[in-house]
């Protein structure tokens, strides 16, 4: 393989490209432990790239994504995905800043990131379905407020670039399960879960300083704190919206802090001070309209502010949770991760199917 | 309904879906959920080909049939990731809430101005789809069926994404508008032209067709014809710097009603069955067990023309006589005044007629009368 392709396999370890240039080197000790070191500076969330100058090294170091997937697959460990694949990405979108138009070209198309050039100078067209699936769930990319005709989005050549590192994060989260690894990857695996720290993500506690309880919340709340025990990335809206809530509630900056540590990009110091500020400058929670623009309402509570769900009753709670938007679940979310969820399905189509076909 | 009224509605579906065309596009990859008595009593029930559909059918009868929005590689499969998903139809569902058994039969043809611009400006002309079919649902509303295979693999969230678009949740028209030049010198406002898609386009057009209407409610020199021609003119270039307001800030707050009917005039639609893939919706050209009125599939463009209480009745001209047991106010069924109707009334009606009746419970069948 010539240089130039190795190199771009390199920055694109997840690419057809790097598959190749990997397609005889056997797995060794050295990529076994460049891999774990690769997961591990992924939850430190250390974005710098490997940077390798020979040509075995580098195959290593392309190597090494492979190995990390294949210890990731046998983990199966949704932290651990999540944490890495967010890093890889991160890593990517670094590569794609530096990069020239061509290769930014080159690595968007192979997720279907295609785009036409409109008249407007550094502006493009976009499909509709490529760009819902790679945009991030944030404001500023709502469709609403877009450039939208016969099926096609306005973005700008950083917002490719944006897409793009969330298509990689999206592809690099999809490890398949690897039930039997080679014995240096079962290793490498057990190497990486010794040097752990040995805290359990999560909340800690269960009453709150206002006496609201830590399970009772509205529906809004509740389903970003599920995206957090996902490991889900909630975009900056989300959380800031969920530090606000909670800290109006009464859990204090360390609670936030530990439930903020269930993210994949968490990085304790930084938490500590966006927490921090929100605080010291009593940034107030956002209103139910706000939540609305932000795209995370998911219930018609009618309430104006999601505060006010303590002051409703117990019976008018659980029929509101009943009706929030997507309660049934969807196959999307029935993951193997919880079989229940299927049962959950079933019982919850049979009310939906009633609303629907009226 | 008592057994008798149940048997010969049981009858009179079987012998509907003896000829009825239910066309579901990928059939051998979609769940199916029946329900003799409420909408789905039993699901996972799959179907290889359109005649298994159909013997079905005229078999065990049903009175609710409803097919996945998603293909399945294996449908009947429990639990439901065993089943394999392959993607799902984009389905909105349109649904009038009205007071009374009846109230809402008579709005069904004002949700069809809302139905047309969900197709038409929304789905179509927004969205790019090209294969979209349209159902009456049998009872209060519409479905629409986007199959295009592009959409097929959006998942839920995605899928909000594009309900919330259609509501207009997060519409912020302000972002439309941006200014050049410095404080110095005249700032221009540049802002949407009609010729522009999606939500700038709407508003833009909508602008001038205020300025058309009623000028006086945006600036009250804009009743003055020159005054107002140089703004229009200008609107059509995307420069709204011509107006009589002398800020643009303060311009930009006089056009708040005008955004404010954007999402207004939009489609209320059901979030929840665009949004969740997992759902089951009415069979299309199948009957709704509460009305006996068929799901049925029409063009686009034949929506003008579309009544459902006239063209979804069941094609038959048998007649039954039924005796009322609730009053009933008229409707136009069969194209025709039919009712009002008091309690103890004793009728002879066309028999889709009065299965309707019968079915939504404000009428019996008069023993003697059913063969």
């Amino acid at each position: 393989m010539e240089d130039k392709e190795l190199d771009f396999a390199l920055r694109y370890p997840f690419t057809d490209v790097a598959r190749k240039a990997i397609a005889s080197t056997e797995l060794t000790e050295s990529i076994a432990y460049l891999a774990v070191e690769r997961i591990r500076r992924s939850l430190e969330g250390d974005m710098r790239a490997l940077v390798s100058f020979r040509g075995s090294d580098k195959e290593e170091a392309i190597a090494s994504f492979a190995a990390s997937r294949m210890i990731l697959g046998y983990l199966r460990n949704s932290f651990l995905t999540s944490r890495f694949a967010v890093n890889e990405a991160k890593i990517a979108h670094g590569w794609l800043d530096k990069a020239d138009e061509k290769e930014v070209d080159a690595v968007a198309a192979i997720f279907g990131i295609l785009t036409t050039p409109t008249k407007e100078k550094g502006r493009m067209l976009i499909t509709l379905p490529i760009y819902l699936r790679y945009s991030p769930r944030s404001v500023d990319y709502r469709i609403t407020n877009r450039r939208l005709v016969s099926g096609m989005v306005e973005i700008t050549y950083h917002e490719k670039k944006r897409l793009a590192e969330e298509a990689v994060k999206k592809h690099v989260e999809r490890i398949p399960l690897v039930k039997d690894p080679p014995e240096l990857i079962k290793n490498a695996a057990e190497k990486l879960l010794e040097s752990l720290p040995k805290t359990q993500p999560g909340m800690s506690g269960n009453a709150l300083a206002s006496g609201a309880k830590v399970e009772d919340h509205p529906p809004c709340v509740e389903k970003l704190m599920e995206s957090m025990r996902k490991h889900e990335n909630l975009n900056h809206q989300a959380r800031y919206f969920l530090a606000t809530y909670l800290m109006a509630i009464g859990m204090n900056d360390e609670g936030i802090v530990q439930l903020f540590s269930d993210a994949p990009d968490f990085k304790e110091r930084t938490t500590k001070y966006q927490v921090a500020q929100i605080r010291k400058r009593a940034y107030s929670v956002p209103s139910c309209a706000t939540t609305l623009t932000y795209g995370l309402c998911c219930a018609v509570c009618r309430i104006g502010s999601p505060l006010n769900w303590h002051t409703l009753g117990k019976e008018r709670k659980g029929y509101i949770k009943q009706q929030v938007i997507g309660s049934s679940g969807s196959v999307m979310m029935a993951t193997t991760e919880n079989k229940k969820e299927g049962a959950v399905i079933d019982e919850g189509d049979a009310k939906s199917v009633e609303e629907a076909d009226t | 309904m008592d057994e008798n009224d149940r048997r010969l509605m049981t009858k009179l579906f079987s012998s509907y879906y003896g000829q009825a065309e239910l066309g579901v596009l990928g059939i051998e990859q979609r769940e199916f959920g029946v329900g003799f008595s409420r909408k789905i009593e039993s699901r996972h029930l799959a179907f290889a080909h359109p005649s298994e559909l159909r013997n079905y059918l005229m078999n065990n009868t049903p009175f609710f049939v409803s097919h996945s929005i998603s293909y399945y590689e294996h449908p009947s499969a429990t639990p439901m990731e065993k089943k394999i998903w392959k993607g799902a139809d984009l389905v909105f569902d349109l649904d009038l809430h009205a007071e009374g058994k009846y109230g809402a039969y008579m709005l069904l043809d004002k949700v069809k101005s809302d139905l047309s611009r969900l197709v038409t400006d929304f789905i179509k002309g927004d969205f790019g789809c090209t294969d979209v079919m349209l159902a009456f649902s049998g009872n209060r509303g519409y479905h629409v069926h986007v199959r295009d295979k592009e959409f097929r693999t959006l998942g839920g969230e995605e899928r909000r994404e594009l309900v919330d678009y259609i509501m207009g949740n997060g519409l912020n028209y302000r972002d439309f508008f941006s200014e050049s030049g410095d404080k110095k010198t005249i700032t221009k406002l540049h802002g949407p032209n009609p010729e522009e898609g999606g939500y700038r386009g709407r508003f833009a057009k909508m602008t001038l067709k205020a300025l058309g209407d009623d000028p006086g409610s945006i600036h009250k020199s804009l009743k003055e014809e020159k005054t107002r021609n140089v703004f229009v003119r200008s609107i059509m270039d995307g420069n709204w710097s011509t107006s009589p307001v002398k800020k643009n800030s303060e311009l930009i707050e006089r056009l708040a009603p005008i955004a404010k009917s954007l999402p207004v005039a939009s489609v209320d639609t059901d979030a929840g069955v665009t949004q969740d893939l997992s759902k089951l919706i009415r069979v299309p050209n199948s009957i709704h067990g509460d009305t006996g009125l068929i799901a049925k599939v029409f063009d686009a463009s034949g929506l003008e023309g579309f009544e459902p209480l006239r063209d979804a009745l069941m094609p038959t001209n048998q007649e039954l006589k039924v005796k009322f047991i609730e009053d009933v106010p008229e409707l136009p069924l069969r194209g025709e005044a039919t009712g009002p109707f008091k309690k103890d009334e004793e009728k002879r009606l066309n028999l889709a007629v009065a299965a309707f009746y019968v079915l939504k419970g404000s009428a019996t069948i008069l023993k003697g009368d059913a063969k």
